[in-house]
């Protein structure tokens, strides 16, 4: 029988949220279509390096598998992505697998997001309601905008985005591209629209859309496609007419 | 709630744009007039002089040295704000992106070189007026700052023709990525134009 093939992993690990990274080495048996994820619940299962020396199990988030849940990014050879659906056959190997640092890390892979969650709040990301009944005469959404709102609403703050764009990290106060762009889907919503004021005002305060520096990191690395940069095009357009109403208005 | 951070930002991009893009484009324009030789040259430089005196000093204080204090130094705070990351995410505009940053940081230490030597040194305390003369014996006996002075250039011109990039995304006016890139391709090659027209000025001196 020919030797079993084997994938090397060279993870950058983190005992805790205030501790030194390191790196370790693994080695995975390889199988067609083995994934990053796969080959972490291999290590897993049996978490001897290299060097034979068992160690604790890499920490890592996954849930959905299928790029839809946005938990598994993490940097893989060097760039963000989603680790379900990194196959290893279409990776340079040794394969590195590092957190999102621009994300405080909790441990290892694992790396705490709420940061985005409370830019989601900032930005008013979402539609007021009056009350949790049925509303049957509610508005339909506009067919011409539907397109737009249904690509923008498949982001799952996964972080991509804000880890590969450079004006995103502990450096800057920018929210980055995924809260920002977010504000226009609820803009565009029949009945969020009502309060784009408020989301527009938002975005031109400190560490809103005037933090971007048009790097363009972002729609290269969005795993849902979604044109960033054409709705951050957008929004700057509509920050600047809201700045000459909230000018001329008063 | 007064936007403060959004005026600035504006403020910055559109200083950036039109105040200091005319004052390159002058730099250029009076420059080039070095091809011509030195009667092409002094002529340029004896028709600035025609404008009185406090009404010149007034225009540089107001048209060129505020605008350019106020963009360097926010721009510095802008820069700082940045972690350039094009060896990971070697995208085109991840390029320009570093280097706008980059070139920034070249023009804040060659700007303040030039501006106190040739213009408060050479022109305000020692009273020489600038001439073709002056600038040919000062860039051919000193080869190292004539390097300097075309990457100071380059830097200028890359600088400015990527911010009409930029200028166009931020202020929405460029918002798709098909237009966006036609503006991206047209300034690269305004600043290729402009690079080469420096080339030449510059050289004109050593023939």
């Amino acid at each position: 029988m020919a030797e079993q093939k084997k994938v090397r992993f060279v993870i950058e690990r983190q005992d805790g949220p205030n501790d030194k990274p390191y790196t370790q080495e693994f080695d995975v048996d390889y199988r067609p279509g083995l994934n990053v994820v796969a080959a972490l619940m291999e290590i897993q299962k049996n978490p001897v390096t290299v060097d034979g020396k068992t160690v604790a199990p890499v920490v890592w988030e996954c849930n959905c598998l299928e790029k839809v849940c946005g938990a598994c990014m993490m940097v893989i050879n060097g760039k963000a992505r989603q680790a379900c659906c990194s196959l290893v056959d279409k990776l340079d190997q040794p394969i590195h697998l590092a957190p999102a640092r621009t994300f405080p890390v909790i441990r290892d892979l694992l790396i705490d997001r709420s940061v985005m969650f409370e830019s989601l709040k900032r930005i008013h990301g979402w539609v007021a309601v009056d009350g949790s009944w049925d509303s049957k005469d509610a508005p339909g959404q506009n067919p011409y905008t539907a397109q737009t709102a249904y690509e923008i609403s498949h982001c799952m703050t996964c972080g991509c985005c804000l880890e590969a764009c450079p004006n995103v990290g502990p450096q800057s106060d920018f929210i980055g591209p995924a809260p920002t762009v977010q504000a226009y889907l609820f803009n565009l919503h029949p009945l969020g629209k009502y309060d784009a004021p408020i989301r527009l005002n938002a975005l031109m305060e400190k560490g809103g859309i005037t933090s971007c520096g048009n790097s363009q990191n972002c729609v290269e690395v969005c795993p849902k496609n979604i044109k960033l940069t054409t709705y951050l095009a957008q929004l700057n357009r509509d920050v600047n007419k809201q700045a000459l109403r909230n000018i001329f208005d008063h | 709630m007064f936007h403060t951070t959004f005026y600035l930002r504006r403020l910055h991009s559109l200083v950036g744009l039109l105040a200091l893009g005319l004052v390159l484009f002058e730099h250029i324009f009076t420059n080039s007039m070095a091809i011509g030789g030195p009667k092409a040259l002094n002529g340029a430089l004896a028709m600035m002089e025609l404008i009185p005196h406090p009404i010149f000093v007034a225009i540089e204080v107001t048209c060129i040295g505020v605008p350019l204090l106020f963009h360097a130094i926010y721009g510095i705070y802008i820069a700082l704000q940045a972690k350039n990351n094009p060896s990971h995410y070697g995208y085109v505009r991840n390029w320009q992106f570093a280097l706008q940053r980059w070139t920034a940081w070249y023009l804040v230490v060659f700007l303040l070189w030039h501006v106190f030597y040739l213009r408060i040194f050479v022109k305000g305390i020692t009273g020489t007026p600038i001439s073709y003369e002056l600038l040919q014996t000062y860039f051919t006996s000193h080869p190292v700052f004539t390097v300097l002075y075309i990457l100071g250039m380059f830097a200028a011109i890359f600088h400015f023709t990527n911010g009409i990039t930029t200028f166009c995304m931020t202020w929405g006016i460029a918002k798709g990525p098909r237009v966006q890139s036609v503006i991206n391709v047209l300034s690269m090659c305004l600043c290729a134009v402009l690079c080469l027209v420096t080339l030449v000025f510059m050289g004109s001196y050593f023939i």
